[in-house]
């Protein structure tokens, strides 16, 4: 994941600051209902995928355990809840409702079903899905046109990086074949140093992974 | 780690030596990604200087001021210092004189909070590693002690940008954390006494943070500001993920980030 994340970074003609370009220049309100129905897709991507997560034996089967169970229908849940709001604003522009997935996402989603076997190859898939809503999100802040919509994306990208934390650390505990330690209350002493890190790798979110504005707009 | 002496290192060394091997890697490597990161960032933090000020530059002074006694009265001799305008005061028969301009105008009082706001919180865990190092937090997990060090260095990051900002914008540095939650927030970290006082400690101050981000970016006009703002909420909402981890809780608990306990321009105590 991190090698993914590295080559985006490179490949991206710093996207940060072309974030802030957007943002001086600014956006009409038609783009606010385009980042807004994108930003809905990317929750209804979400919502799709965790519910799939769950049909597996060992994200919600009798095989899992109660956390990942836990971890993935409140998660689902917040993602649903956010499209929910992203709709609603859409809807006070005056724009249409999203209710599709994002579609070059679900294109991902679609080929990387087939390959799960595994509770880290989903916690994989859930990654890059949290990570590139969040940077939309991030990004988005700089785009959008009022101090309203600013907030709304903020509010979202917290909570989609709050998961992405806890899906690396879960990763990472995976990776290193101890999934015991997944546990509640966890076991805080036996977690390998490491463990303290893994889930916050950047000081500064990036945005190199954003999806555009138009991505899931409305036809 | 050496502040934590030798009873974490040797519990690193006699746990999960293989586990522990593969994330430190992986935990390199994502070191480097930030420092590969920062540039675009420090780009981010030129821009908005620009935008608000003459550049000029300014020595940091940092106090460590939850380090012991001494630096806490230094800090609210400080902060009860700053919250008034220096000068001769006025006779009461003469006509007031017109307020002093504001030391940070605009955009540039949130600025200022959020630099005082990231200096608060690396103070804090510096105090940690300090209480840690002293045995006050009992045994002190690995996994915590990381986390203490990781997320403080990240905070200075946020720190050192802001600060920038304000240096560049021709303002003075802002050393330590002249804010109204500061007092009560030293109070707390005094009473802190085990690794799960820690944790709740640092989770509502990485709370406090994300909040003030997330109003930051809709009380700012300028948008590289907007969008240093934005890059760092995120960061703050992670470091509380894993706080509520430690405590027990996977799930993230709220659906969106609110600003209910944000601090606003009105929580400096510099004028």
């Amino acid at each position: 994941m991190q090698n993914i994340f590295r080559r985006l970074l490179q490949r991206s003609d710093d996207l940060h600051s072309d974030a802030v370009r957007g943002a001086r220049a600014g956006l009409a309100a038609g783009d606010d209902v385009a980042a807004l129905q994108t930003a809905a897709g990317l929750e209804n991507l979400a919502v799709q995928t965790y519910q799939m997560a769950l049909t597996f034996p060992f994200i919600g089967g009798p095989q899992a355990k109660p956390e990942v169970k836990m971890f993935t229908e409140r998660t689902m849940a917040q993602h649903s809840e956010h499209a929910t709001a992203f709709n609603a604003a859409a809807q006070r522009l005056g724009g249409k409702p999203q209710t599709g997935p994002d579609p070059k996402y679900a294109e991902v989603v679609k080929q990387a079903v087939p390959n799960i076997k595994s509770p880290v190859d989903a916690v994989g898939l859930a990654i890059t899905l949290e990570d590139v809503a969040a940077q939309t999100y991030v990004k988005d802040v700089g785009l959008v046109s009022t101090a309203e919509l600013r907030q709304l994306f903020a509010s979202v990208a917290g909570v989609a990086s709050q998961h992405k934390a806890i899906l690396l650390l879960a990763q990472a505990l995976l990776k290193a074949n101890q999934p015991q330690l997944i546990a509640r209350p966890p076991e805080i002493a036996q977690l390998p140093a490491a463990a303290g890190s893994v889930g916050f790798p950047d000081a500064f979110y990036p945005t190199a992974m954003a999806a555009p504005v138009e991505e899931g707009a409305v036809k | 780690m050496s502040v934590f002496g030798n009873r974490v290192q040797r519990a690193q060394r006699a746990e999960m030596a293989i586990g522990e091997r593969e994330l430190s890697q992986l935990t390199r490597e994502l070191d480097e990604l930030h420092e590969s990161t920062f540039p675009q960032v420090s780009k981010t933090i030129d821009e908005l200087a620009a935008n608000l000020g003459t550049v000029v530059r300014q020595p940091s002074t940092r106090r460590s001021f939850f380090l012991g006694a001494a630096g806490a009265v230094a800090l609210g001799a400080a902060a009860a210092c700053s919250s008034r305008p220096s000068g001769p005061r006025a006779s009461s028969s003469a006509a007031p004189p017109p307020a002093p301009p504001e030391t940070y105008p605009g955009d540039l009082k949130l600025v200022a909070v959020a630099t005082a706001l990231e200096n608060l919180a690396v103070s804090a865990y510096e105090g940690a590693l300090k209480k840690a190092g002293a045995g006050e937090l009992g045994a002190v997990p690995p996994a915590v002690a990381t986390f203490v060090q990781t997320a403080m260095k990240q905070h200075a990051d946020h720190a050192q940008a802001w600060s920038a900002v304000l240096s560049r914008a021709g303002k003075p540095a802002i050393s330590d954390a002249p804010l109204s939650i500061t007092q009560d927030q030293m109070a707390k970290f005094a009473a802190v006494k085990s690794i799960p006082d820690l944790a709740r400690f640092a989770l509502n101050l990485e709370n406090v943070a994300a909040q003030t981000y997330t109003f930051a970016v809709a009380n700012v006009s300028d948008p590289s500001a907007i969008m240093t703002a934005a890059t760092i909420q995120p960061v703050e909402t992670m470091h509380a993920a894993i706080l509520n981890f430690i405590l027990g809780d996977y799930e993230v608990p709220d659906t969106l980030i609110g600003t209910g306990n944000a601090l606003k321009p009105d929580n400096l105590t510099v004028r």
